[in-house]
Order: C-alpha cells, then sequence, then structure tokens
C-alpha cells in the first residue's frame, strides 16, 4: 500500500523544519498516540493505539529519523507490533520554500501491514492509512501555525 | 415394504432443526478443564529468534503456557513431528520449532482458566523473528533460486513424477490440430458452520490419550497421530461426537491439532479444550490445493482427442502433510474424465510455499482436474468452430465398454454417458438456449452456454496415494490397497436392535439410510432400529479407510452395514430352522418373524429367536454363540495396488455427471449470473433420493462458490488477506441459481446395493461449467477463461 500528497504550511522552511522533528508534536499528532520517548538519537518508542475495521489494539511502536536533509528532507520509518498485527511504514517528508513565509511539504509513503489487521482489515486499509495521514497533517499544520505564532 | 430408494425423511432432523444435536462444543468436559487459545505466526516465513511468556504467564487464570521449544525439548519423547506422505524429508511439527513457515502457523499455546483471559495473555508475549523472504506461487517456489522452506529437503518440490500411458507421442505426430493452453485452479476451501474442536486429557495411571474431536478420518490417520505422540495406536482413544456441523472434507485437518493438544494435555497434567475461531478456520486450518495445469491435447479434424499431455502442479502450502500430495493423485484413475482417450503423459508435482497446509476439500483434486480438461473440450470446439456438443459425443466412452479401462487404470464400473448427457442437452433444450443467446446479443446482451461431463469418483482405494512413489519406491515398503469399511449389528437381550457404523458422519444422514437399509434385511420397521455413529477407536469396529470422506458411505459404509446385518439375519434363519425342524433355504425372513415359504402358519416371531440367543442359549443349535453381535468389514477386491507400470484403480466406484449452465455476463460491471443450471447425475441406485438430492444441491452450492467468488488470497509478500466472511466471499441462498436436477440410474456390478457415492458431484464440475459458459458468453471479446473465481473485478478487467 502507498500513496502521496502535499500541503501548504505558513511558515517559513526553517521553522517548519523545527517543528516537524519536535517530538512534543509529533506525539500531539499521531492519532492514538499515548507516548512518545526518545531512546536514542532520531529513534523514539511510541505506544500507538489505532483500530482498523474490527481489529482494534494497540502497537509498541519505534519511529526512528533518518537521512536528515535539513531543514529539506527526512524519512520517517515505523514499526509497530502488538494484538492486532504489525506496521511497517516508511514515509518521506520533502520540505521546499515557496516564499519567507510559505513551505510546500510534499510526502510519499510506503505501508505493509501483516497478521490480523491484513487478514480481515485489508479492505479498509488504504482508507485508514489516509484517514491517519491527513489528520496527521491537520494537526501538523495547526502546530506550526501556532508556533509561528508565538 | 422395502424403504430402500425411498425418499424418506432423515432421522437426524428432528434434533437439528430443534437445537438438540451434540456436536463438539455440546460435549460435557473432563473436571478441571482449562481452554486453549493458540498464538499464531503474523510472517511467512521467518526464523524465530525468541518468545517471551513471562509477563502472560504472571497473569491471574494463566495456567500455562507452551511454545514448540517446551513440546519438542521437554518431551521429546512424546512429540515427535507427524509422518508425511511422501518421502522428503519435511519435518512438520504441530507447532512451529525454530522457524515459522506461513501466517497462522501456531507458535504458542495458552492455557487459562477461560477463553477470555487466554486470548488477552497473546497480547503479553513477545515474539522476535528473524524474516526471511517468502514466495507464495507455485512455479516461482519450484525454482531453484526460491526461497527455501525446509533446508533439509534442498528445495520446495516435495513429489515429482512422469506418468505415460499408451503412445502419446504417435497420438501427437498424427494430430490433425495440437490445442494447448495453461491455467490456474485457485487455493479455496470448505467452510463449514461448525470449526474444528478438540478436546483432550491424559490419565498418567493407564497412559492414555483420551481425545473428542470432530474430526471425520480417515482414520489411517490416527496411526500417524499416534506415532507423533509416541505412544502405541491402542493408547490414543479417538472419540467423534454425535453430531458434527459440517466438513465437506476439512475436517480431515485436525491432524496436527489432536496431536498439539494431546501433547499440551499430558505436559501440563491439565485436560483441556480447544474450539477454533471463524479467522483461525479461514487462516491456518487446512484448505484446497491450488493448482497451476499445462495440458495440450493431440486432436483430429471432427474433434476427437487421441492424446494429452498434462502438467499439474500442485501447491500444498507450507508443510506437505498427509494425505497430501494425494490431490495430484485421487483422481488418477479418471484423469481422462469421461473421455475415451488411451494416450496420456502426465507429470506431477507437489510444491511446498508459504501458504496453509493443503488437505481435504470436497471434490478432493477432482475440481482442479476437471476445470482444465473441460475447458479444454470447450475451446477444442471453438478452435475447429464444431458444436461443444458434438465435441463432447465424439470423446465420450461408448456404453457398451463398460466396464471400461482407462488409460491410468481406472475401472469405471458402471454408466450410460450417452444417456446422461443425452438427457441433459434434452432437458435444458439446448438449441432453444441456443437460439436465445442469438436473439440476446442482437439486444446487445451477452449470453454464454457451458457443458461440463465428469466422473465421479468415490470410495478411495487407499492404494492409490502410494502412486506418489516410483514403481521402485513402491517395492521397498509393504503394498497398500482396499477401502476396508465397517460395521455392527446387534440385538439386545428384549429384541431392540443397535447399528454402530464407523462412517463419522457430518450432516449425510448416514443414521437414516443405515437404519433403511437394516429394516430392509431384517423385516424390522427403522423407526425402532438405534444408530450410533459417535465412532470410539477404542470400541468401535473400524479400519484405516473408515470415516467420511470420497462419497465412501453409499459405495462401502452401507455395504458394510447391509453385510453386518446379513449376518445377523443368517442366525436368526439358523436358529429358527431348529426351531420350525425345517430347512434355512425353505425359510423366508419378513415383517419380524420367520416363516415356511408357503406355510405362513408355521411361523417363529423374531423376538423369539433373538430371545433364546440370550435368555436360553442351551436351546440355540449345537455349536452355536450365544448373543447377536455381528460385525462386517466391507472392502472391494478390485481396491487393488498399483502396478509396476503405474495403473491404479484409485476408487471404488465411479458416477457420472453432466451439466448444462446458461449465463449472463454484464460488461458493464463484469457480474456473472447464473440464469439456468441443469445437472445429470448418475450414481447407480439410490439408496434414498430425498438425501442424494440434499447432498447434490449442497455440492452444487460449493461449486459455484468456486466458480464465482471464493479464493484465499495472499498478497505477494505471504501475507493472507482473506480472514473473514466479509474478506472470503461464499455464496448464500439468494447467490443459488435455479436448478433442474434428475437422475439415471445404472447400478454399480461391485457392490451389494448397486448404490455409488455422489457427495461431490458438481463441486467438480460447475467451477468448469459455469466458465466455459462464462468463455462462451465472452467468445467476441477474445476473452478465454483460464483461472477462477469469475469475480466482477476480474471479469471486468479481462474485459479491458
Amino acid at each position: 500500500m502507498n500513496g502521496k500528497g502535499s500541503i501548504t504550511l505558513e511558515a517559513g522552511v526553517e521553522q517548519a523544519w523545527d517543528v516537524l522533528l519536535n517530538p512534543e508534536v509529533l506525539a500531539k499528532c499521531i492519532m492514538g498516540c499515548n507516548k512518545l520517548e526518545l531512546v536514542e538519537e532520531g529513534k523514539y518508542k511510541a505506544d500507538l493505539s489505532v483500530g482498523i475495521a474490527a481489529v482494534k489494539g494497540s502497537y509498541s511502536s519505534t519511529i526512528e529519523l533518518a537521512d536528515l536533509e535539513k531543514p529539506k528532507r527526512y524519512k520517517l520509518i515505523v514499526k509497530g507490533e502488538g494484538g492486532p498485527g504489525h506496521v511497517e511504514a516508511t514515509g518521506v517528508v520533502d520540505l521546499s520554500a515557496v516564499d519567507a513565509n510559505t513551505t510546500t511539504l510534499n510526502y510519499e509513503y510506503e505501508a505493509e501491514v501483516g497478521g490480523k489487521v491484513a487478514m480481515i482489515g485489508q479492505r479498509m486499509l488504504g482508507g485508514v492509512a489516509k484517514l491517519i495521514i491527513n489528520d496527521f497533517f491537520k494537526k501538523f499544520s495547526k502546530e506550526v501555525k501556532q508556533a509561528v505564532g508565538s | 415394504m422395502s424403504s430402500l430408494g425411498k425418499p424418506m425423511n432423515r432421522v437426524e432432523d428432528a434434533r437439528l432443526l430443534t437445537g438438540k444435536g451434540t456436536y463438539i462444543d455440546d460435549l460435557p468436559v473432563f473436571p478441571n478443564t482449562k481452554q486453549v487459545m493458540i498464538m499464531r505466526s503474523t510472517l511467512p516465513h521467518a526464523r524465530i529468534k525468541s518468545i517471551d511468556v513471562s509477563e502472560a504467564l504472571k497473569m491471574a487464570g494463566v495456567e500455562g503456557i507452551l511454545t514448540g521449544q517446551d513440546l519438542r525439548q521437554d518431551l521429546r519423547q512424546d512429540l515427535d513431528y507427524l509422518p508425511v506422505g511422501v518421502t522428503a524429508p519435511v519435518e512438520y511439527y504441530p507447532i512451529a520449532i525454530e522457524k515459522v513457515r506461513y501466517v497462522g502457523e501456531p507458535i504458542a499455546v495458552i492455557v487459562a482458566k477461560n477463553r477470555y483471559i487466554a486470548e488477552d495473555a497473546i497480547e503479553k508475549i513477545k515474539v522476535e523473528y528473524d524474516p526471511l523472504p517468502a514466495v507464495v506461487d507455485v512455479e516461482q517456489a519450484a525454482e531453484p533460486d526460491a526461497p527455501i522452506l525446509h533446508e533439509q529437503v534442498g528445495s520446495n518440490v516435495a513429489n515429482h513424477r512422469y506418468f505415460h500411458y499408451g503412445n502419446a507421442d504417435q497420438a501427437f505426430a498424427e494430430a490433425d490440430h495440437i490445442i494447448k493452453h495453461k491455467f490456474k485452479f485457485p487455493k479455496y476451501s470448505a467452510t463449514p458452520v461448525e470449526t474444528y474442536g478438540v478436546l483432550a486429557s491424559y490419565d498418567h495411571a493407564s497412559e492414555v490419550h483420551t481425545v473428542h474431536a470432530n474430526f471425520h478420518g480417515p482414520f489411517i490417520l490416527h496411526s500417524l497421530m499416534a506415532k507423533a505422540l509416541k505412544v502405541p495406536s491402542s493408547h490414543l482413544r479417538l472419540i467423534t461426537p454425535k453430531d458434527n456441523g459440517g466438513s465437506y472434507g476439512i475436517k480431515a485437518g485436525l491432524v496436527p491439532y489432536i496431536v498439539l493438544m494431546a501433547a499440551v494435555s499430558k505436559k501440563l497434567g491439565l485436560p483441556v479444550k480447544w474450539i477454533e475461531d471463524r479467522q483461525e478456520h479461514l487462516m491456518s486450518s487446512s484448505s484446497g490445493t491450488d493448482r497451476v495445469t499445462y495440458i495440450e491435447a493431440a486432436v483430429k479434424k471432427d474433434g476427437k482427442v487421441t492424446g494429452f499431455r498434462m502438467k499439474f502442479i500442485d501447491n500444498v502450502g507450507a508443510y506437505i502433510r498427509a494425505p497430501e500430495p494425494a490431490c495430484l493423485y485421487r483422481n488418477h484413475g479418471n484423469t481422462t474424465g469421461a473421455y475415451d482417450v488411451p494416450n496420456l503423459e502426465l507429470e506431477t508435482m507437489a510444491v511446498m510455499s508459504n501458504k496453509c497446509p493443503t488437505g481435504l476439500i470436497r471434490g478432493y483434486g477432482g475440481q482442479q482436474t476437471y476445470f482444465p480438461l473441460e475447458r479444454m473440450m470447450h475451446i477444442i470446439a471453438q478452435e475447429l468452430q464444431l458444436d461443444p456438443v458434438d465435441v463432447i459425443r465424439k470423446n465420450l466412452i461408448a456404453t457398451e465398454k463398460f466396464p471400461f479401462r482407462t488409460a491410468t487404470g481406472g475401472v469405471y464400473d458402471s454408466g450410460d454417458y450417452f444417456k446422461a448427457f443425452n438427457l441433459v442437452v434434452e432437458t435444458g433444450k439446448y438449441q432453444e438456449l441456443r437460439q436465445r443467446q442469438e436473439e440476446a446479443r442482437k439486444e446487445g446482451r451477452y449470453l454464454g452456454i457451458g457443458f461440463a461431463c465428469i466422473v465421479e469418483p468415490s470410495g478411495s482405494n487407499m492404494g492409490y496415494v502410494t502412486i506418489a512413489l516410483t514403481p521402485e519406491e513402491r517395492a521397498k515398503s509393504l503394498p497398500k490397497s482396499g477401502c476396508p469399511e465397517a460395521a455392527t449389528v446387534s440385538i439386545d437381550p428384549m429384541g431392540n436392535v443397535t447399528v454402530r457404523i464407523s462412517t463419522t458422519p457430518s450432516g449425510q444422514g448416514h443414521e437414516t439410510v443405515t437404519a433403511q437399509i437394516v429394516s430392509d434385511v431384517l423385516g424390522i420397521p427403522a423407526e425402532r432400529i438405534r444408530v450410533i455413529a459417535e465412532l470410539d477407536t477404542n470400541t468401535s469396529a473400524w479400519s484405516i479407510a473408515s470415516g467420511s470422506y470420497s462419497s465412501r458411505f453409499a459405495a462401502l459404509g452401507s455395504s458394510a452395514v447391509y453385510h453386518a446385518a446379513g449376518k445377523v439375519k443368517a442366525k436368526l434363519i439358523k436358529i429358527a430352522s431348529s426351531l420350525l425342524h425345517t430347512p434355512e433355504d425353505e425359510l423366508e425372513l419378513q415383517e419380524g418373524r420367520v416363516f415356511v415359504k408357503g406355510q405362513l402358519e408355521k411361523q417363529v416371531p423374531l423376538r423369539r429367536l433373538t430371545g433364546l440367543a440370550h435368555w436360553n442359549p442351551a436351546d440355540l443349535p449345537a455349536g452355536m454363540e450365544a448373543g447377536i453381535y455381528e460385525t462386517a468389514y466391507f472392502s472391494l477386491p478390485q481396491a487393488i495396488q498399483p502396478d509396476e507400470n503405474d495403473l491404479i484403480n484409485s476408487s471404488a466406484t465411479y458416477g457420472f455427471v453432466a451439466d448444462l449452465v446458461l449465463v449472463e455476463v454484464m460488461p458493464d460491471t463484469g457480474e456473472v449470473r447464473i440464469e439456468d443450471y441443469f445437472t445429470v447425475h448418475d450414481a447407480g441406485t439410490l439408496l434414498n433420493p430425498k438425501i442424494v438430492d440434499g447432498q447434490i444441491y449442497g455440492g452444487l452450492a460449493h461449486g459455484i462458490g468456486g466458480a464465482l467468488y471464493e479464493e484465499l488470497m495472499y498478497d505477494h509478500r505471504g501475507q493472507f488477506l482473506t480472514g473473514s466472511f466479509m474478506d472470503y466471499l461464499c455464496p448464500t441462498a439468494p447467490e443459488i441459481p435455479r436448478v433442474t436436477l434428475k437422475h439415471i440410474e445404472t447400478p454399480s456390478p461391485l457392490t451389494p446395493l448397486g448404490a455409488k457415492g455422489l457427495g461431490e458431484g458438481n463441486t467438480m464440475s460447475a467451477p468448469a461449467a459455469v466458465a466455459n459458459a462464462v468463455s462462451d458468453a465472452l467468445e467476441g471479446f477474445g476473452v478465454r477463461i483460464d483461472t477462477l473465481p469469475l469475480s466482477p473485478n476480474y471479469i471486468w478487467k479481462l474485459l479491458r
């Protein structure tokens, strides 16, 4: 399963980058994120609870930021495992400045799921992924706006 | 007053319809029984690095958790791997030991006070895997560079054989046309309402495993289970419940779970109960076998087929487990179906891949064989611009050739294929259908007509499984043959009749037909005959072939019942002969008494005869044993072992099915609608036509499922995608079309009642018949159907 999209952020590229890499912001923006703690440079441990179709449950996950090219580009690797199965997703986030106060964010993702999520959630998966991602960026633009305002 | 051949109501139905059946989950449990939940692999192929159960074990109510390593190392002498049906050194344990090889493979067994706790405990178990590349496509799995599932085997090919019958080279050299095609038959399943269930208890004093399971044989697998548990087979007491909520073959796949629960119960010293859930059932119980077929026909210009070359590649999933690779061979004697084709070259392969292991489902191997064969008859007609009816008639086995010996060694005991085929053509008003098709086309509608003519094998000859071995390999072990079944008829001191059968029915009405047979033989009303269908390996009469599979009741089970009743009758006549001072051949048994022929007043009631055997044996004829308790074993002398030329009569009897189906295909949506279905069956003498029709409708529904809806799907990485009835579609009542069913009866000369098996029929023919009809409808689009199911998505894509 894969997808891509883009949003416009009302902030300069440097500022958008800083917000994007702030773990507190990440924790707030990721749907169902109960806990996010730094385990090593660029690597977080998270507890996520997500429901996909009839498959509800929690995943203990690692979120890793890799291939950082400040302030332009990085890769986000999410690996989750739990009762409902496992998820492995990779996202690439690309920032480009439109002007001093506007940035375009392009993203692409690829995800693989296994176990119960795959066997009974497959029909819903594409929709759920879109929902989670759209929700993330909606919350994220809000956070960026707030950061600019403060 | 014979009740055989009459459409008697089923004695089972009253209890089943009022919720009074006794299924596995209704059985009383052993004292202190704990519930079991199985944790299963979420990866298709991986090395298990570690399984940490410590957190889960701390949960209140959890009694124990066992992994493959616990069962293998701590109890090594008690759990060996299950023997497999081929020479490839595959180690198959009922729980993963070092590697997982399919999504759904058991990795831990949680035993808890109740199922809620057991299920929650799974979330606390941490498994670390080292993922390995997976392969699910059967042809890719057979490649030398494919990921290997079983390192000690060295390749994924578990069985590979070549067969030559007649002279295919000559047939192809002399052919006017050579027509070939590749077909893919999908992995689909049988989906009984009741899933698997096992109750297991171990008695340390007697060292006996007592297991209740809704298993239905073949009981040859009992010896494998005892071997895996390393106990004498007499110490594995396997009991089946009175009622089994459907199987259609798939419950033969209970074998690993019976072994696993027996081992767990022994290790923990606790009786355990495991009831499988629907997701487990779809993901990891068992399934039909997906097959790729390459087929080539040598054809004369009039449509006569003189030879075939075929290659079957069966995907047996992650472990080849007995009775696989039998999907390749159950139909070996009828590989060329209803056609008179003396020359055949056949290559067979069974290949392992990262999918759930396969086994019996209704039709076992039949639908896989007939889909390409029947599609070819249709393609030949298309290519030669002949009517498919003419091509079929050109090739059907002539009536005067019965009993007919096929190229591969099958002996078709009786039949009149022309009569049955003509009847379906006539019943369906074939010419009118063609006119309707033509008129519809003018309106821009796409109707299609399809046929299938298939031979329905019943009552497997247990010798057929050894055709997987070469004649040289076979010569190294003792030969196997036969199809034995047993039944016991007894009469108690009060004159009441009890019959014990070992045919483990799962809804086929064996109790009804058994009572009909005994009633006919002994002249006692069927209502007064009690039939016990529970099989208990410690107390029932049974043998390796016992059970309910391969439509064996009508051919073999009923014959065992008939003979056991015959033995009782012979004894009663002997007693009467001494009481009436009349020779036995002058006596007749009818309506509860024995009388002298032509002298009705000289008679003695049955009660008196049976009473004598129990209450006053001193007055029995000299040398006669007391009591009335007779067991008969029935096998067929024709079910012999394969010979050195690989000729095998793989089944006891062979019936015939001819189908004619009319479909409409909607090019805008890809939807296929079955407008009309005509089917003619010849299953020899019918014992109970009402049960026969029920069996046939059920088989047809399953066949339509295979044709249009059902597939167990995996993604390219080996993840399983169809774990619920929203993802795995089964036909329900509204999807079943109008069906016109007719019978002809050519009695089998081999069975005492002339009956043949008939429980699978249209499961094998409908996928081919529907595919032929859809191809016929879409001929103008250049579409040639070569895979199933014909879902709207699939058809829509074909048309674009």
